[in-house]
Parts: structure tokens; sequence; C-alpha cells
């Protein structure tokens, strides 16, 4: 079931357009990712989706209704704490801006402590924490009041490897616990590995977007690889091929759109070419990305789900 | 008030009124002016007139005599006032004569000197030289012992008595007991008590506008270097963290105010006694001590015009704050403010001698200068409420609200702008931004 669903949603600041007729909806209980370059306009949909700026034209809507503001929660990518605060104190502060009960604000942060194995952290101030140690503090007070819809914009930013992971895991156990996430990025790899969903944005306008296997294997479908001996012309005149790079017997060719690679091999043999290796390949999410932005003035507004 | 804002308020006051420096601050404020107004006084007294010398040449011959007779007052150390010496014309030249005092002058041999001329009945002009002509009090003294003689002379001439004439005037004199009205009856009341008091009150929201509004400007500020705006505003409104933010450090500063003020009123009722132990017993002082009424009304306005004058200044504070990205710019930017903050400072001197005029009456009603003007007004005229006092309050109110609905505009764009320092121009267009 859809949770979040975004319409044509557009944003300028001045003459800078940063978001662009963006749409897509969004499953529950799912990882979304929400990736793209920096200054793709991943920062201004999120901000739209959290209610700090509206958009111009477009509509945001929560289906069904039954998400408010206090239910999201939304860890930014320009992150900080206020240094001169004790951390129980600042964890308890950020609990009431979620209207939070003291109590049951208490009790989390418990869990949270126990669960990162910082109890000896409660009474420092902000200011006496690493870096690192900061980072975890703050990914705490995003997750403290249990949101339905918890927003990261590049989580693991300023992370060492053991902590990316332990955050990871535990990005992991919020989605089996129902949590729906929107884990927005630059840094496809990490993205490839954790989502769900993408949805691939650059210069604010969404380039490809919907379930991250089902972006794969129809970019797999589509990426062939051919050896071959014989006339060429199965190639050139096939209506399936987008475009290709022929070095004589050695062809790397992209279909068009529903384009069937079987159709190719099937023309190769009634043309008596000998096929010395058919391959499809798989591309990974940063090819893929590569690909649907540097394709993206061709393609406009032609692949959107 | 939602809950929200009140945690933002809570989080304002709480985390810093558990600082040293405003505990530091708190109790070494009235300390500072305590020690401001003994120190005045006790410069005063270490500045004491010394006795001046004049050389004096009479050339009408008639006046001298009676000139030193009428001079004779002494300083509180028992030497005399001024002293005088009659001195002669070198050789009947005057030109040689003024060259040879000069010199006495410049050698600091005597402070000055004084020429009666010839003709003083009719011109009645008298050259007075000195090395310092500012002393205008004693100058005052002189022409005035002069008027008194050169009159004398002139109603002899007439035939009149000079002793029969001083009888009609001093049975003619009137005297003014000054007394003010107030409602429960009329007090006497010292004007310089009530300056000082006035001066010492419109110092501290002088002070405490300016302290405060630049804490809120440095809160905004860290809040935007720090980043961390973003993850407050998308759990409460801008314009929420913006009035919670003002609400607590005002807060702060009345906090602040009662607790200096509590101090005052000790000070008020004991001072005298203090001072006394502390062995300081200069009677002018303690007069002034003494004749300070700190009255709860003037309490309750200073409250009052404290709020209206944070909150206004503040506002601009925050919008400041909002624009720029370090407190190294903020300082640049805040110049205008407390440039205006100053200004209205000292229109505040001339005001409060004059607090009647039509002239103060309008410029303690503009935003910019009514809290420190008219409080300054109600201040000197308590127990009266002056001209424009109840209106001064609506107005701060409405202007304060249109002021920070620009604000809340300005600031809900600028905290989450990173980087380049918009021009005024720009922060303005923030204000038509959806």
């Amino acid at each position: 079931m859809a949770l979040l669903e975004l319409k044509s949603v557009s944003k300028s600041f001045g003459d800078f357009k940063a978001v662009d007729e963006v749409s897509f909806s969004m499953e529950e209980g799912s990882i979304f990712g929400l990736i793209g370059p920096n200054g793709a306009g991943k920062t201004t949909t999120i901000r739209m989706i959290v209610n700090i700026i509206m958009p111009d034209s477009g509509a945001i809507k929560f289906i069904g209704g039954d998400i408010v503001p206090d239910q999201i929660g939304y860890l930014p990518e320009e992150r900080g704490l206020y240094k001169k605060m004790y951390v129980e104190e600042l964890l308890l502060f950020m609990a009431k801006l979620k209207s939070m009960k003291t109590r049951e604000a208490k009790g989390q942060i418990n869990y949270w402590f126990e669960k990162f194995q910082i109890n000896d952290w409660r009474k420092k101030k902000i200011e006496e924490l690493s870096k690192g140690m900061q980072q975890k503090i703050q990914f705490i007070s995003t997750v403290l009041h249990e949101p339905k819809l918890l927003i990261l914009d590049e989580p693991f930013g300023g992370l060492d490897p053991i902590n990316v992971n332990l955050i990871k895991d535990v990005i992991l156990e919020l989605k089996e616990s129902g949590t729906t996430i929107i884990f927005s990025t630059h840094v496809m790899e990490s993205a490839e590995k954790i989502c769900d969903d993408i949805l691939l944005i650059n210069k604010g306008k969404v380039v490809l977007s919907g379930n991250l296997a089902k972006v794969k294997e129809n970019y797999k479908k589509r990426n062939v690889l051919i050896v071959y001996e014989g006339k060429d012309d199965f190639i050139k005149q096939s209506a399936e091929i987008e475009k290709y790079n022929n070095f004589g017997h050695y062809v790397e060719l992209q279909l068009k759109e529903g384009g069937d690679a079987q159709n190719i091999l099937k023309q190769a043999i009634r043309d008596k070419v000998i096929i010395r290796k058919f391959e499809i390949k798989e591309p990974s999410l940063n090819e893929i990305f590569m690909e649907a932005v540097g394709a993206d003035k061709e393609r406009e507004g032609g692949d959107h789900e | 008030m939602s809950r929200k804002v009140f945690a933002v308020i809570s989080r304002e006051f709480i985390t810093r009124v558990r600082t040293k420096g405003f505990i530091i601050g708190t109790l070494l404020m009235p300390l500072m002016f305590v020690l401001f107004i003994g120190g005045v006084f006790i410069f005063a007294l270490f500045f004491q007139p010394s006795t001046k010398t004049y050389d004096v040449i009479d050339q009408s011959g008639m006046i001298y005599n009676e000139f030193v007779s009428l001079l004779d007052d002494t300083l509180s150390t028992g030497e005399p006032k001024l002293v005088f010496k009659k001195v002669e014309l070198k050789d009947g030249n005057l030109d040689s004569t003024l060259a040879f005092l000069q010199d006495l002058v410049n050698s600091k041999k005597i402070d000055g000197y004084l020429i009666f001329p010839n003709d003083i009945l009719k011109s009645k002009t008298v050259q007075y030289a000195a090395r310092n002509v500012s002393n205008f009090e004693e100058q005052a003294d002189i022409s005035r012992a002069l008027s008194k003689i050169v009159t004398n002379y002139k109603l002899a001439e007439t035939g009149v008595a000079p002793d029969s004439i001083r009888k009609i005037f001093k049975t003619g004199k009137v005297a003014l007991v000054s007394h003010q009205v107030t409602e429960e009856g009329s007090t006497e009341k010292s004007g310089a008590s009530s300056f000082v008091l006035t001066y010492i009150l419109v110092y501290m929201i002088f002070l405490m506008v300016m302290i405060y509004g630049q804490m809120v400007m440095r809160s905004v500020i860290e809040e935007k270097s720090q980043r961390i705006s973003e993850t407050i505003v998308s759990a409460v409104k801008p314009i929420e963290l913006l009035m919670g933010k003002l609400i607590g450090i005002c807060m702060l500063g009345i906090t602040q105010l009662v607790i200096v003020g509590l101090i005052f009123l000790v000070v008020a009722l004991y001072g005298g006694m203090i001072f006394n132990n502390f062995g300081i017993t200069s009677t002018d002082l303690l007069d002034i001590i003494n004749q300070i009424h700190f009255s709860l009304s003037i309490f309750v306005f200073m409250i009052i015009f404290f709020i209206f004058g944070f909150i206004f200044y503040a506002a601009i504070f925050a919008a400041v704050g909002a624009m720029v990205n370090t407190e190294e710019e903020g300082q640049q930017f805040q110049m205008p403010i407390i440039i205006l903050l100053i200004f209205s400072f000292f229109i505040m001197f001339t005001v409060a001698q004059n607090p009647d005029t039509v002239k103060a009456y309008w410029i303690s009603l503009v935003p910019f200068f009514t809290p420190v003007v008219m409080f300054a007004r109600i201040s000197v005229s308590d127990p009266i409420l002056p001209d424009g006092a109840l209106l001064s309050i609506p107005l701060m109110i409405i202007s304060t609200y249109l002021l920070l609905w620009g604000v809340a505009k300005i600031y809900r764009v600028g905290i989450l702008m990173y980087g380049k320092k918009p021009s005024l121009k720009e922060a303005l267009k923030w204000i038509k931004y959806k």
C-alpha cells in the first residue's frame, strides 16, 4: 500500500528550479532510495515532505492522512546539535519537540543507550563528544519517537565503517518493525545494498524510478554484448536496437524500450552468423545512474513510471 | 501556547540561566552601578576646585575694594575660593602691563587677570582673561559682584540710597518651594535624585536590550552555523522557534532585572547605613541615595518597557542572525541596530530634562525610541504619567507585531540558507517567498 504520494511537485528559488514536476509514490514498510548527485533536488524534495518549505505547485499527500508531522523522523544532511547541552537533556528536548511525554521519552532514551552501550554518555555535554559519537546521538534523536516515516539524508556521511554497519543494522531492524524509510544519498553503492525502491533525480527532474530489482532487470535486458563472425546486417537493420558500438566481431548494444534481445539472436541465426558469445549484462546502480543521467536529454519524460 | 514552544522557551532559558556568565553578571551589575555612582562622587571630591588667583587692574579706582569684599567665599577646605591682587599700571602703560600679566598667566603664577576700565559705569564691560575660560560658575560670580557694585553707583547717581532699594527688594522677595503634585498630595522631590535614578534605570534598559538582543542573534547564528536549524524546524514551525527564543531569552532578562531590582531596593532602603559602615559620609551622596524613591510603578514600567524594547530590537537582531553565517559577520551587520539604540539613549538625555515638550512627546512615540525615551519620561515624571505614556503601549504592540511578521519570514528562509550572505535587498525578497 502506498504511504506517500507526490504529484507534479515543483519548487523554485528565484530563477533556479530546484525541483521540477516530480511525481512518485512510496510503499509502506519499504526503504525508498532518493538518489541523485549533489544539487539534484533531493534535499529540497525532502524539505517539502517534512513541511519545512511549501511547494510552488503540485501536491504531497500522505495516503489515508494518518501521518502527522510528529510521526516523521528526519535526519538532515546538514546536521548538528546544541554544543552546550547535556546528552540526555538534549534528547529529552528533541523528544518534546515531537510531542512525546517525558516518561515515554526517558524509556526510549534508556532503550537506545542500552542498545548503543553508551550509558556513560548521559551526563556529558555534546561538545565533549567526538564527531562520530555526536552522529549517534543525532541518529537516536531522529528515531526516539518511533516515527512511522523515517527520512535519512546521507545517514552514513562522516561515520567510520563500524558505525556505518551499526546504523545500517538499525535501519534494517526499523524496516522489519514496519517503519517506512526514505534513504537519500548520492553514494550509489550504499543505496544499491539497502533500498527496495529507488527514485533517481537529476537537476530537479525524475530520471528513473521504481522497484530496484525491476529497474536492474530492465537495464539487464537492455545491455547486450555479442561476439560474432559474419555480416553485421542483423545489427544494422534491427528494429530492436537503440544504439550500438561495433568493433567488427565484438559489439556492445543497447535495446530500445520494449526491445527484445531474442529477436536479434533469431535474426543472426537466420543470417547464418556465428555467435561466439551472447550476454545480457547486469549493470550496477552506478552504471544505471550514469547512463540515465547521461541520456537524460534524449529520454526526458519518456521513462517515468 | 503549544508544548513545543514551551520546550523551546525552557531550553533557551535553562541553558543560559545556569551559566557562570549569567550568575556573575547578575550579581555584578548592581555592584557596577553602585561603584559607578560612588566613583562619580569620589571623583568629584577628588577634583575639588583649588584657590584661584587673579590680578586686577582697576583703572576706575572705585571698584576694587568692594569687589574683593563681595567675593569672599571659601572652599570646603577653608581656603578662599578666589584671591585677588591689585596691580598698578607699569609706567602708566596699559600695553606693557598686559604683556607682563600675560607672562604671569603663562608661567602659571596667576590664573588670570581682570581689567576694570575707567568708564566702567558707562561701558559696563570688564575684560576677563584666564588660562581657562570654561568655568562658568566662577565667571557668573564675578559678573554678579561687578553688576551689584555698578548698580549701586548708578543708584547713588540718581540719589536713591542703595540700602533702601535693597530693603524694598528683600521685603518683596518671594520664595519658591518646589512641590510635585501627586494624587496623594504633594511631595518635595529633589531634581538631582530623580535624574540619577532615571539615568541608572534607562541605562539598564539600554544595556539589557542590547546584551539580550545580541544573545538572540548569537542563538540564531549558533543554530545556523552548527546546522541545528533544519532538525528543529522539521518538528516546530520557524515562527514557533523564533517566538520560543524571544520569550525564553526575554524571561532570562526579566529574571535578571528582578534580581537587580531587589538588590537596588535593599540599597535604597539601607544604602545610607551601608555607606556609613564603610565610612563614606559624603552628605551629597547620602542625600541622593536617601531621596531616591524607587517606586513599584517605575519598576513595573521598567519591566514593561524592557519587554517592548527587547522584543522589538531582538526581532531585528534575529533577522540579522538569520542572514549571516558566522558571528563575525553578525558583528558587522548588527551595527545599524546598535547605532539606533545608542541614538535613542542620547535623545533620552535631552528629553529627560524637558519631558513635557511637544518634541519629547513625538520622539517618545517612535517605536525605535519608545522603550528608552518613553521610559525616561515616565521615570522623570514619576509618579505622574507623562502624555502619551499609555498611547505608546498599543503603538509599541502594533509596530512590534508588524516587525515580527516581516522578521519571521526572513528568519524562516534565512536559517536554512548556507553560504553566501544575502544583500539586504535579497533578504527583503525572502518576505515574498511561499
